[in-house]
């Protein structure tokens, strides 16, 4: 994508309105977006919305829907915002300090060894 | 799927699930996506953050009509370690401007990987001194190109002024053993909390 090719552009910030910025709380690349089961209206959602919800019926990081749904993350993080507004995903951030969880990081291990 | 989770014996649905990263960085052409390549169990994946020229990193927040002047491709591979954890690589923007997105992508992360080529060891320096300043766990990965001369890691210690205890690693990132081997020394240094 070049900065003289408007077209695709035109599309993606049509997908939110021409919003650039997520709303709320930033949430990280890897943080956990899960759906969350509840009736919902899909009046006002983009077929980019609909693609998120199905997707994160299983817990799914952010940097993943960016790469599934092919579309920039600013504009995926405008996309989750917009859901987690409505309610119907949830987005579990990671810890943001250094501290380190060490049986997570002792799994880690085991778990690059046995590839 | 089912998400009632209230029920005893009823499984919630994956409630812990946790992504931690690790950032490969280096010079342009070092290796850093055929690193993430070698070791992914996915072909690494592709995303991109448009710029707006309203100000690289610089929260606007009116957040309308951007104007897209251009794109950061960013490169990430995964490794599934268990049902709800995983692990992902990041390959970082090699440009300096892109710095903000590299304070992003440490935030929080487990440590880095430094890739670097014994024939340009300068190219390693920004990176270096970045992991050093954030205090962020980094090993320094040396990719041993064919025919380049297998380096002496103390040289190379000495070369990149390392001040901390970064451990060195001479590798191919085209060997997954090789590439497995970063990953668990750079995984045991942050576990070891030596650099801190």
């Amino acid at each position: 994508m070049t900065s003289d090719d408007p077209g695709p552009l035109v599309r993606l910030y049509g997908l939110t309105g021409g919003r650039a910025r997520a709303l709320g709380e930033a949430f990280d690349l890897v943080a956990i977006v899960t759906t969350v089961s509840v009736p919902f209206e899909p009046l006002g959602l983009v077929p980019e919305h609909l693609a998120v919800l199905t997707m994160c019926r299983r817990p799914t990081p952010v940097a993943d829907i960016a790469a599934q749904l092919r579309v920039p993350l600013n504009i995926t993080r405008v996309l989750l915002s917009d859901l987690r507004r409505e309610g119907l995903v949830t987005i579990d951030q990671p810890s943001a300090d250094q501290t380190i969880d060490e049986r997570i990081y002792r799994e880690v291990l085991h778990g690059i060894r046995r590839l | 799927m089912e998400f009632a989770g209230s029920e005893p014996g009823v499984r919630a649905v994956a409630p812990l699930a946790t992504a931690l990263k690790i950032l490969v960085a280096g010079g342009f052409g070092v290796g850093k996506t055929t690193m993430v390549g070698t070791i992914s169990e996915i072909r690494p994946l592709h995303t991109e953050e448009l710029l707006s020229d309203r100000g690289i990193g610089i929260d606007d927040t009116a957040g309308v009509e951007a104007k897209i002047t251009t794109t950061v491709a960013l490169d990430f591979g995964r490794i599934t370690i268990r049902d709800g954890l995983w692990l992902y690589l990041f390959g970082t923007p090699g440009q300096d401007r892109f710095w903000f997105m590299w304070d992003e992508l440490a935030l929080g992360a487990l440590g880095a990987v430094v890739l670097a080529d014994t024939r340009r060891l300068q190219d390693s320096f920004p990176a270096v001194d970045y992991f050093e300043q954030r205090g962020l766990p980094f090993v320094v990965a040396v990719n041993c190109f064919d025919g380049a001369r297998r380096h002496d890691p103390t040289k190379v210690r000495r070369a990149l002024g390392l001040t901390g205890s970064a451990p060195i690693v001479l590798c191919d990132v085209r060997e997954r053993d090789s590439v497995k081997e970063v990953l668990t020394t750079l995984v045991t240094y942050a576990i070891s909390g030596e650099f801190s």
